[in-house]
């Protein structure tokens, strides 16, 4: 018996689980054919927390969530999409231009970000909760995907580079570099999930196509 | 003959308004009627054929008594060959009959059939009548008492029909009549256009009908103090101290099946003016594990000036509260609501951050970009979420062309050569756009808008003014 074959047998112990095939049922298609190929399951994960790690605002990071925050603010029984703390005010006739429907945008200022934050994504009243983190221990990034959990909510948390270095209980953490000379592409790379391929995948934002 | 009082029955059998003496001006003409109560019944219940003969009815005969006999007979004889066509048969003396006819349609071939009847019936005794069917006896003779052979056998048509015949058929007093015609009344048209609110008002006034009043209550508040045993300083004993007052307050609630939207704690000192904390909540409610961690939240962020005496709980006006139902559904799940979550989180937060740092987003029809969106009250704006879509505003410019982020107040810029400078060269990018407009509110803005490109590839949303001096300044964020 070759090495291939009986490693093909192995593989068929029902108590083996592969990491391709444990993709989750429940996603949400993010709006570009690219990306969903490559991420598990075919888009983003409906519950937990994605850790996106930006160099800086405005490379993109928001375009890559506008046709997936459209879908869920549209659906029949939409829960808020709240905002938390965000860097600068958002501008809801874009966001309206994007096919988000504004009236279900939450907005939330809070000095102590990670308190709101917590409460947003653990209450059940919100499909996808947005933040913007600078520094953030691991041990509250566990808290913050088990509230998640707990109130089957999406969190999308914007992290500087330099969080790469830290480890992560999110179920998907990925970089986001911009990429060509106009600024309006981007190059995302999976850093981490369970399943997905993880190769860079050039993105092209919707506003190049108008 | 004399003329008649108006009798109370008219009105209602005409279920239309007619009132006395009401003055006419300023009334506006109101819909074209049918009123309501026809409109429903597609089939009246009753169909009238009034017989008019006119020859009959003479004012030179009033002064005869030996005519009048003879007229009455005449109309006796007249309705004895009428009962052959329906037992209803009523006399309206002097001159006319009423047939209810609507059972007899069928077995004399209809509504012609049955005319031609009654006619020849008449032809036999030398009258020559004038027939009209109406649903309402009175209308069949106003009908007939015009000359008209009207026939309406649907009762929504009906008011349409009468509007146009004169008052002076419905042989109301003379007096009346021509107090009306000076008015400027001359049709039963002109008399429905009142509205029969006007003749209820009248009969309320004089006390021919009840008016019945809904009696003033004053709205209940729950208010309780209690003095504490020794002076409180932290909020954690402070809201075990509340927590009786708290049960008191659900207990209140629950006996009246209401809840509050607003709760006042005071919070008294030796010295110092009380400490005041209000919650507001989004929908009513009377939960005390939910009031308590509200008032938990609350507390933490109080700042007391002294040692805590005594503490006091006041509701506002309490309200009628909506038991929640329980969903089959998680929220967020098909078909599951975030229903009263949603409000609970945003009372949660608004607890602890205050009122104005939790808000929803709206986009207001406005070129310029500050004004171009609002924060608006996400709980009132969740309710208005129920309305359509075509509702919400489309911006009127193209798609994308707005940055996803706005700077609250915009950023001046630094120059070199004219051309604007951040965190290194930018390079400008497509053709910009003009906004100038607001003169009108104080807020003119006179700007150009350009797209920019930094040294790190973030697209950027800059102005630059058209009125000296000129300068540049950040405003957006592509995202």
């Amino acid at each position: 018996m070759s090495a291939s074959s009986r490693m093909a047998r192995l593989l068929e112990h029902p108590a083996i689980w592969r990491g391709r095939s444990a993709a989750r049922a429940d996603v949400l298609p993010t709006g570009f054919a690219a990306l969903d190929e490559c991420l598990p399951g075919g888009g983003w994960p409906r519950t937990g927390l994605i850790e996106l790690l930006i160099p800086r605002l405005g490379v993109g990071e928001l375009y890559l969530f506008m046709p997936a925050l459209a879908a869920l603010t549209h659906r029949s029984c939409a829960r808020w999409c709240a905002w938390i703390s965000p860097p600068f005010v958002p501008f809801a006739p874009a966001l309206a231009a994007h096919g988000v429907a504004v009236e279900r945008v939450l907005v939330v200022q809070a000095p102590r970000a990670l308190w709101a934050l917590e409460q947003a994504l653990g209450s059940g009243a919100c499909d996808a909760v947005l933040a913007w983190a600078r520094s953030l221990p691991a041990r509250e990034v566990r808290r913050l995907q088990l509230a998640a959990e707990r109130g089957r909510t999406l969190g999308i948390l914007f992290r500087p580079r330099r969080a790469a270095r830290e480890p992560s209980c999110a179920v998907l953490r990925a970089r986001l570099e911009p990429a060509g000379q106009d600024g309006l592409a981007g190059q995302f790379t999976l850093l981490k999930s369970r399943g997905g391929l993880h190769r860079p995948i050039r993105l092209v934002w919707p506003s190049a196509r108008i | 003959m004399r003329p008649r009082p108006i009798r109370k029955s008219e009105v209602v059998t005409f279920a239309s308004p007619r009132p006395r003496n009401v003055p006419c001006a300023a009334l506006p003409p109101p819909p074209d009627l049918p009123p309501a109560g026809f409109a429903a019944a597609a089939h009246p219940r009753e169909l009238w054929l009034a017989v008019h003969v006119p020859g009959m009815h003479m004012p030179e005969m009033r002064e005869d008594p030996a005519a009048e006999r003879r007229q009455a007979e005449l109309l006796q004889q007249l309705a004895t060959r009428a009962q052959q066509f329906t037992p209803r048969v009523s006399l309206v003396p002097p001159d006319g009959l009423l047939l209810e006819v609507k059972g007899s349609l069928h077995l004399f071939g209809g509504i012609n059939g049955i005319r031609e009847a009654v006619e020849s019936e008449c032809a036999a005794i030398a009258a020559r009548p004038v027939l009209a069917l109406a649903p309402t006896p009175l209308a069949a003779l106003a009908g007939a008492r015009a000359g008209k052979a009207l026939v309406v056998t649907d009762p929504a048509r009906l008011v349409g029909q009468i509007a146009p015949l004169p008052l002076a058929v419905l042989r109301w007093p003379e007096e009346t009549i021509t107090r009306l015609a000076r008015m400027g009344v001359r049709t039963i048209g002109q008399v429905l256009r009142f509205g029969s609110e006007l003749l209820t008002d009248l009969d309320r006034l004089t006390g021919r009908m009840a008016d019945p009043r809904s009696a003033f209550r004053a709205p209940e508040r729950f208010r309780r103090r209690c003095n504490l045993l020794y002076d409180l300083e932290h909020h954690e004993p402070l809201l075990e101290a509340l927590a009786p007052l708290l049960q008191e307050l659900t207990e209140f609630l629950h006996t009246r099946q209401c809840g509050i939207t607003q709760l006042e704690c005071l919070l008294h000192h030796r010295h110092a003016p009380a400490t005041r904390c209000v919650l507001r909540f989004a929908a009513p409610v009377a939960d005390p594990r939910r009031l308590n961690a509200l008032l938990g939240e609350r507390l933490t962020t109080l700042c007391l000036p002294e040692p805590v005496r005594a503490c006091e709980l006041r509701s506002d006006e309490i309200i009628p509260r909506e038991l929640p139902s329980c969903s089959l559904w998680q929220p967020g799940e098909h078909g599951g609501e975030a229903g009263a979550s949603s409000s609970e989180l945003i009372e949660k937060l608004r607890a602890r951050l205050g009122a104005e740092a939790v808000y929803g987003l709206q986009v207001r029809a406005d070129h310029r970009p500050e004004s171009a969106w609002g924060a608006i009250d996400p709980v009132s704006g969740s309710c208005a979420s129920g309305r359509s879509r075509a509702e919400i505003l489309q911006p009127p410019w193209p798609a994308f062309r707005r940055p996803l982020w706005l700077l609250p107040v915009p950023r001046l810029l630094a120059e070199s050569e004219g051309l604007p400078r951040h965190r290194g060269p930018l390079r400008l990018l497509g053709e910009p756009e003009r906004i100038e407009t607001g003169w009108w509110d104080g807020g003119e803005v006179a700007r150009d808008y350009y797209t920019a490109l930094d040294v790190r590839g973030v697209r950027l949303w800059l102005f630059r003014e058209r009125t000296p001096p000129h300068r540049w300044y950040l405003h957006g964020i592509f995202g």
